[in-house]
């Protein structure tokens, strides 16, 4: 018992690194491709709230959601939203990361307001049913 | 012959004190060598406990967590890979080589892994230039 506490210690801090890395790899690489005028929108990752309906056994209990919003720049129609969550729901190696870091729910938002596109995660990754075993 | 008697008796009783104090001098030297060795193996046996045993959950989380994820590249195909889909979809469509069943062929296998990787740019790149040297297409 006393082994699981420690380690479930360890590994808090070591996905709290992870997940604070893969925000801030995004956010750097959006910025980079802004600037390089390969992006026409600036785009910025956070970490949000998510939607408690689509946890998975890696969820975390808060904060479940990865939300990208497009902020200066060219503005982006739904169907530019729909084609960033593609487009990130189609790499897999993402996905994966996001789901085992404990994100349950891939949001992307214009830059007014509140509306914008959400995902579930686990319908794009087959997950192993552990529990099971 | 008292005087003498108890001067006798005084050093035999330091004789005692002083064999005594090296006994326990050795013995104390024993005891801290128990007391290590006995530190030692609850040492060993906490290190072995602590050590984590692999399942099959946390194997799943490592391996996820080894691969590197290319955001550029998501950036860049946010942005930019449905013209290039577009412009690859037309130029490499097997309909367009139906005298020729060996280009129709390699056509129709480059058109699928088009439509497989229709989100991924660089992907697209590269079949861009395999449609170019296979199929002889000016883009």
């Amino acid at each position: 018992m006393l082994s699981n506490s420690w380690n479930n210690i360890l590994d808090w801090f070591r996905d709290r690194s992870e997940r604070s890395k893969l925000v801030r790899s995004f956010n750097e690489s959006a910025r980079n491709s802004f600037v390089g005028g390969i992006a026409p929108t600036l785009l910025k990752a956070k970490i949000s709230k998510g939607e408690s309906a689509y946890k998975h056994q890696f969820s975390n209990w808060l904060n479940t959601g990865y939300r990208i919003q497009a902020f200066t720049g060219k503005q982006l129609s739904k169907d530019e939203l729909m084609h960033i969550g593609k487009v990130i729901l189609n790499d897999e190696i993402l996905v994966r990361k996001l789901v085992v870091l404990g994100w349950d729910t891939l949001e992307i938002h214009g830059d007014e307001g509140t509306y914008g596109c959400r995902w579930q995660l686990k319908d794009y990754i087959p997950l192993p049913k552990f529990n099971q075993e | 012959m008292n005087d003498t008697l108890i001067q006798d008796s005084l050093k035999v009783a330091e004789k005692v004190v002083a064999k005594t104090t090296e006994n326990n001098d050795s013995s104390n030297l024993w005891m801290w060598v128990a007391i290590g060795e006995f530190a030692i193996i609850i040492g060993l046996i906490l290190a072995n406990r602590f050590k984590r045993k692999p399942n099959a959950k946390k194997q799943f989380k490592d391996e996820s967590l080894a691969q590197e994820v290319d955001f550029n590249n998501i950036i860049n195909s946010s942005f930019h890979s449905n013209e290039l889909y577009d412009i690859l979809k037309v130029k490499c469509h097997p309909d367009r080589f139906p005298t020729d069943p060996k280009l129709n062929e390699i056509a129709e296998k480059l058109f699928q892994e088009i439509t497989k990787s229709k989100t991924n740019v660089k992907r697209l790149q590269e079949l861009k230039i395999e449609a170019q040297q296979k199929l002889n297409i000016n883009f």
